[in-house]
């Protein structure tokens, strides 16, 4: 009778912790986000959805630094030279601000589009430079998983900005006027094969450069928006 | 700016691909190529930079002036001369109106005739260039000490530089925070951090540490300057340290002491406690111990004048204790089995009659005579120490028996004791427990001499009987030790009244002569007849070992010493007893054994040799 007893308190007590964690894993946000609070699904704020997408640009922009150094040691190639300097990367028409004060002074609904741009220009190309990069035999599995990482992570990055943005549009922070798929110069940008003729550093060098461009943008942003936490 | 070197792949097998680069010595040697060149460039906030040059080894354009920068970047399609010099420095500072972030720029340096010094690798792009300034404000408050007052952690914050605008998120700035002790010279680094403050653990009190920190942009590698340092040093209060760590000698010391001295004053009750004692043999009135060590002499028996003798070794307590638990039977004859003392004095009485009560030393050393070192009662030491054995006194002279017939071994008294207590207690003269033998029956019984004082007799007396008349029951007993010794004989109670108490065995198995001659032993003990070895079933039956005498003989009690000394055996086997003096000490020497003896007192005989020289 008592094994009876102290086995039932036994699994009351299992029970309870496993709820009470449960409760307390879930709150951190295991439950899907969505922009509207219906349907159950648990509802981030704008701030926590800026810090995903901040650090989500961040690591983006370490892992092309990362594959970035790893083709100098393989090419030599001459850094930042003239010639290669002059030649555009293909998002080169994609207008972005090139200073602080450019930055500060374009508007949220301006910025926003130009982050979701050049997250639109990026996915072909990433996913062929990952292609390519499997098929040569010079890299490593490690170079080409990472160039893989990169890709998918740009594909991830694309999908929160996009998030980011509907909320912002429901909180009435911006306008409606951000659409990033409709855009034509994100079109342009994304179907010009301007990106091909370029060789995998060419695209590593650009690519280094323009998540650079999104980090920065994103953290201008979020501290224009929601100059509280972390800035 | 840049070294040029030469890689190559170098494939070890499919998997294996290694890069391998060779830097030409020359470029080595010239880190600072001859010519004219830039020397470094750097943004401290992303926003505006500032490039050096020198003039290298031509030291006649180290002038101002003498050479010039120019730049230019994808925006712009010429080359552009420095926005703004800063002549002593040999600087150029870009604004930031300048300032483009995120496209290259490349720079130039010209002196006077457009010699154009260019190096191709200078160009780079300014998000690259930046090297935040150290941060400010750096200071540490003291979080805690631990509970030994040995180490303490500190908690280190500062501010961001001021040129680095974190706040609207232009530059994200991670800090690193380097810390060493003040006599070494490699700095510990901790992570890498995004706060702006950063707890220290495990510093140690009383040491002076060095902690500065710099910073760098996120993702990027380049850092920027170290701060000044600052130096963190806890004094540790001596109230804390210094008295905890003697309190704890101290306090160890004086523990070690205290139990040292516990055991030293308790060591007797300590060794009664971890190891207790065996329990020795019994022998009614003999200190085991004293026959141990051979002192006969200093035996004592516990009823003359409650002479417990020297001071017992052990507790006598615990020995008195035992033996009252040994010594109680259950026996159905018994009248009484529970309480010791007052069952043995019912005993005694009944036993020997005796209307007033038996002395409590006499009824302990009746059955704790084992136990009790008895002093030396003055006789004379010069029985065989080794005799060991200790049944043999003959505490229990008793007059009479009961019909048990067998005896055991060890536990004795207590069966002479019952059994003695069956027979008819109204039988028995008022005797004390030791009665001296004042004559000895043709029969081969022993007169004992009534109503005289006790006196506990020494061991060897009765172990001397005991081994010439136990000699014959060898068979039939155990063969211990102390048993070999053992003679069977009989001892004869005289009943002055006349009652004869047990009839007493033709076989006048008294006293056998000492076949087995003890060595050393001053004393002999005449028997009648020697080999007796015919047990008879009369007293195997349980008479009693004592054997009363006829009545004529009891005349000879009337006026007897105490005890007799049997000098020699007549012609009839019968003990011839020379009054002894009184007291006196018996001479040392050994005797044969049909000699005369020394005064001697008479042996006794335990309820074992009686047992088993039962006839």
């Amino acid at each position: 009778m008592m094994h009876g007893t102290i086995r039932s308190v036994s699994c009351v007590w299992v029970v309870w912790v496993c709820l009470f964690f449960c409760s307390s894993v879930t709150m951190v946000g295991a439950a899907p986000i969505c922009a509207n609070a219906q349907g159950g699904c648990h509802v981030l704020s704008l701030a926590n959805l800026f810090d995903r997408v901040i650090q989500h640009s961040a690591r983006t922009h370490g892992i092309s630094n990362n594959l970035h150094t790893e083709f100098e040691q393989y090419f030599m190639p001459s850094k930042n030279h003239i010639g290669r300097v002059s030649r555009n990367c293909h998002t080169s028409s994609i207008l972005t601000p090139n200073g602080k004060d450019n930055a500060q002074r374009m508007a949220r609904e301006e910025l926003t589009e130009v982050i979701l741009k050049l997250l639109v220009a990026w996915r072909d190309p990433l996913w062929h430079f990952h292609q390519s990069m499997a098929h040569h035999h010079d890299f490593n599995n490690f170079s080409s998983n990472k160039a893989l990482e990169m890709s998918n992570m740009v594909h991830e990055l694309h999908k929160g900005v996009e998030k980011v943005a509907e909320k912002m549009q429901v909180l009435g922070i911006i306008s409606n006027t951000v659409s990033s798929l409709v855009s034509p110069e994100a079109l342009l940008a994304s179907d010009s094969s301007e990106w091909r003729p370029m060789r995998d550093y060419d695209l590593l060098y650009c690519f280094r450069r323009d998540s650079n461009k999104v980090q920065n943008y994103l953290k201008i942003l979020k501290c224009r928006i929601i100059p509280e936490h972390g800035c | 700016m840049h070294a040029s070197r030469l890689c190559v792949f170098v494939q070890i097998s499919s998997a294996c691909t290694y890069v391998a680069c060779i830097q030409p010595l020359e470029d080595l040697a010239a880190v600072t190529p001859p010519e004219p060149h830039i020397t470094e460039c750097i943004s401290r906030d992303q926003a505006t930079f500032q490039c050096w040059w020198s003039p290298g080894n031509f030291h006649n354009l180290s002038s101002p002036g003498a050479l010039r920068l120019f730049y230019i970047n994808s925006l712009a399609s010429e080359w552009k001369e420095c926005p703004k010099y800063v002549h002593p420095n040999r600087e150029c500072f870009f604004d930031n109106n300048h300032t483009s972030i995120w496209i290259p720029y490349c720079m130039q340096l010209r002196g006077q005739n457009n010699v154009t010094y260019y190096n191709e690798e200078d160009c780079f792009r300014v998000e690259n260039i930046v090297r935040p300034d150290p941060p400010v404000s750096l200071n540490w408050t003291l979080l805690n000490i631990s509970p030994s007052g040995l180490n303490y952690d500190v908690m280190v914050n500062w501010e961001a530089p001021p040129s680095a605008d974190v706040k609207t998120g232009w530059m994200r700035i991670e800090y690193e925070i380097q810390y060493r002790a003040g006599n070494t010279t490699k700095w510990d680094a901790l992570e890498m951090q995004r706060q702006t403050q950063q707890t220290i653990f495990g510093l140690h009190v009383g040491k002076e540490y060095e902690v500065h920190i710099r910073c760098r942009m996120r993702s990027f590698v380049r850092f920027g300057e170290f701060s000044d340092p600052i130096f963190i040093q806890v004094i540790s209060s001596k109230g804390s340290t210094f008295p905890l760590t003697l309190v704890l000698v101290f306090g160890i010391t004086g523990v070690l002491i205290l139990v040292m001295l516990i055991v030293s004053s308790q060591q007797r009750r300590l060794m009664m406690i971890l190891l207790p004692p065996v329990p020795a043999p019994k022998i009614k009135g003999i200190d085991p111990e004293l026959l141990k060590k051979g002192k006969l002499d200093d035996l004592n028996f516990s009823s003359t004048g409650g002479g417990l003798g020297g001071p017992p070794t052990y507790a006598t307590d615990f020995y008195q204790d035992e033996l009252w638990v040994e010594f109680i039977e259950v026996d159905a004859e018994d009248a009484g089995t529970g309480e010791k003392e007052d069952n043995q004095g019912s005993d005694t009485q009944r036993l020997l009659d005796v209307p007033q009560p038996i002395s409590h030393h006499m009824n302990i050393g009746f059955s704790n005579a084992v136990s009790f070192p008895d002093s030396d009662s003055g006789r004379a030491s010069c029985y065989d120490p080794d005799v060991p054995d200790q049944d043999t006194l003959m505490a229990t002279l008793l007059p009479g028996q009961p019909e048990d017939g067998e005896v055991k071994t060890s536990p004795a008294p207590e069966r002479l004791l019952i059994r003695t207590q069956t027979a008819g207690p109204q039988t028995w003269f008022n005797t004390d427990f030791y009665a001296q033998v004042s004559n000895v029956m043709p029969t081969g019984g022993v007169v004992l001499s009534p109503g005289q004082q006790l006196r506990i007799q020494e061991s060897t007396s009765g172990t001397e009987e005991e081994p010439q008349q136990g000699k014959e029951h060898k068979g039939s007993e155990d063969s211990e030790e102390e048993k070999e010794k053992e003679e069977q004989f009989q001892l004869l109670v005289v009943d002055p009244e006349g009652g004869r108490q047990a009839a007493e065995s033709n076989t006048p198995q008294m006293f056998a002569p000492p076949s087995s001659p003890i060595p050393g032993e001053g004393y002999q003990t005449i028997l009648p007849q020697p080999a007796e070895t015919e047990p008879a079933a009369t007293a195997e039956d349980g008479q009693s070992p004592y054997i009363l005498p006829d009545s004529p003989q009891s005349q000879v009690f009337a006026r007897v010493a105490d005890y007799t000394v049997v000098q020699e055996l007549n012609s009839q086997h019968s003990l011839l007893l020379n009054p002894p003096p009184r007291q006196s000490p018996p001479a040392c020497r050994p005797q044969h054994p049909l000699k005369a003896l020394p005064s001697m007192p008479v042996g006794y005989i335990t309820p074992d040799l009686l047992g088993s020289l039962s006839p």
